[in-house]
């Protein structure tokens, strides 16, 4: 055939509902291959002082003043969730007959002015700053009222474990004496010497001398 | 750990390949040499198969063991503990940390096998950070073997047996760090020149690789330049020590008087 294909141009948006990557190959249709974002310009924060679980009192929008506790954080982009508030909400499959579902989602609030960490002895917002106590722990203090606040047991969460006694061990794990238990006798021997010693090899060979450069 | 039965031929290839495993006389210390001889497994027939006079552990499950446990196949999740820390390293001696390293060793080859073996049947490999802190493990324990020899031979010798290296030029003239290599005779009975002389192609390419990197240092740094300037236009009560720490290559307070810094609010310098 001589007239070979001719390229379809798509005139306006893809009448597909459903997003395609049109034959190239990626898998990712969320962050699709070529497509330019915005630069975020984040405001550095040198020390991270939010955890998960922290009461905080959103300073802005329309849930100003309330109080609540930490979902979720994002931390490359300066981002706390908060439990309940600051949340959009948005309605999905709509019909004629059908009012459809309401989705309650909440918004993410930026760390470095939106939100202040909530002084537990007088329940309001402050600022914060990292300070050591005389047992060398470093903890976060209120600079208004001077009070330590706890990090919260939430914040102990890992992918591996909710809290570290509630972890159980796996069958690959090594138990906690058999990893504190001494073993270690220091002797004048390499570990190759000692090793071969333990396994009864014998090597009396002198190599001959090399030159290293 | 229990001597080996010597029957099987690996065994002694194994223990040639230990390097040096004595320090006789101080003069005649060379540092530890690289495997000498070859492993060979197969000596001679036999009924059982022959990793099993090879065998400390109990499991016995032949090529079974590059595989993960049977319940484990087409988890979403199967966890494990974190990797080994250095200071729970140093507390355990020499014979466990030889058997741990294979311990690490065999779970490393299973780990990634089953990796393989996932992406061959598109299926979803749990847990990939599994294979991390095993490597992780495993750099920890030859940082603790390595600290011991260190001191053996510091004591010893005067001089740690290490692989030494300089900052010198490769062959195309790039700085690289040249990690000596042994030799049989000294550098100065050769006969050969020291260092290869520098061609002029060489000089040539060395001149443009320079100017090259020069200019990639300069776009970066007012990347940079410009990045602090946008940030300081957005955010007009940002604290600038914090600003000058985050970005060390630049200076943040001369920056603000730059007109790009200027932003669409009563907070302007100038």
């Amino acid at each position: 055939m001589l007239d070979s294909t001719k390229r379809q141009k798509s005139r306006g948006k893809s009448l597909d509902s459903i997003p395609t990557d049109h034959g190239h190959n990626s898998s990712n249709l969320q962050m699709p291959q070529g497509k330019h974002y915005k630069k975020v310009f984040l405001e550095p924060v040198l020390e991270w002082s939010f955890f998960k679980g922290d009461k905080v009192e959103i300073l802005v929008g329309d849930d100003k003043g309330k109080q609540g506790l930490v979902n979720y954080i994002v931390e490359e982009r300066n981002w706390v969730m908060v439990e309940g508030l600051n949340c959009n909400y948005r309605t999905i499959g709509k019909k004629d007959d059908y009012p459809g579902m309401m989705i309650k989602t909440e918004a993410p609030l930026l760390v470095t002015g939106q939100v202040a960490l909530v002084d537990p002895s007088d329940n309001k917002p402050t600022e914060v700053e990292w300070r050591f106590t005389e047992e060398g722990e470093k903890v976060r203090v209120s600079t208004r009222t001077g009070r330590i606040i706890p990090i919260p047991k939430l914040a102990e969460e890992t992918p591996d474990y909710k809290t570290k006694a509630t972890y159980t061990e796996q069958e690959k794990d090594t138990t906690a004496e058999e990893v504190t238990s001494i073993t270690f006798q220091p002797t004048l021997r390499t570990f190759e010497m000692d090793i071969a010693e333990k396994m009864g090899i014998k090597e009396d060979r002198i190599p001959h001398k090399t030159y290293w450069y | 750990m229990a001597a080996l039965r010597t029957g099987v031929a690996g065994v002694v290839g194994l223990a040639a390949r230990m390097g040096r495993l004595s320090v006789s006389v101080p003069s005649q210390v060379t540092r530890p040499s690289l495997h000498t001889s070859f492993v060979t497994a197969f000596s001679h027939f036999r009924l059982t198969p022959w990793y099993a006079s090879l065998h400390t552990s109990s499991s016995h499950r032949g090529l079974m063991e590059f595989f993960d446990n049977e319940k484990n196949w087409g988890e979403t999740e199967v966890k494990v503990g974190r990797s080994w820390r250095i200071e729970e390293l140093r507390i355990k001696s020499n014979e466990d940390l030889h058997k741990l390293w294979f311990v690490l060793l065999k779970e490393k080859n299973m780990l990634l096998t089953m990796e393989h073996a996932c992406e061959e049947e598109y299926q979803v490999f749990p847990n990939p950070e599994r294979i991390d802190k095993v490597e992780e493990s495993m750099k920890n324990l030859e940082d603790v073997v390595k600290e011991r020899n260190r001191a053996y031979w510091l004591l010893e010798t005067g001089e740690d047996g290490e692989h030494h290296g300089e900052i010198g030029t490769d062959s195309l003239g790039r700085r690289r760090f040249i990690r000596y290599r042994e030799h049989t005779v000294p550098y100065w009975s050769t006969g050969r020149p020291w260092r290869s002389r520098e061609t002029p192609s060489i000089t040539k390419f060395s001149r443009l690789m320079r100017e090259k990197k020069f200019l990639e240092k300069r776009r970066a740094l007012r990347r940079i330049r410009d990045h602090v300037c946008m940030l300081l236009r957005r955010f007009p009560h940002m604290d600038l020590d914090v600003l000058q720490k985050k970005y060390p290559e630049v200076n943040v307070k001369a920056l603000r008087h730059q007109k790009r810094s200027l932003g669409h609010h009563v907070h302007n310098i100038a």
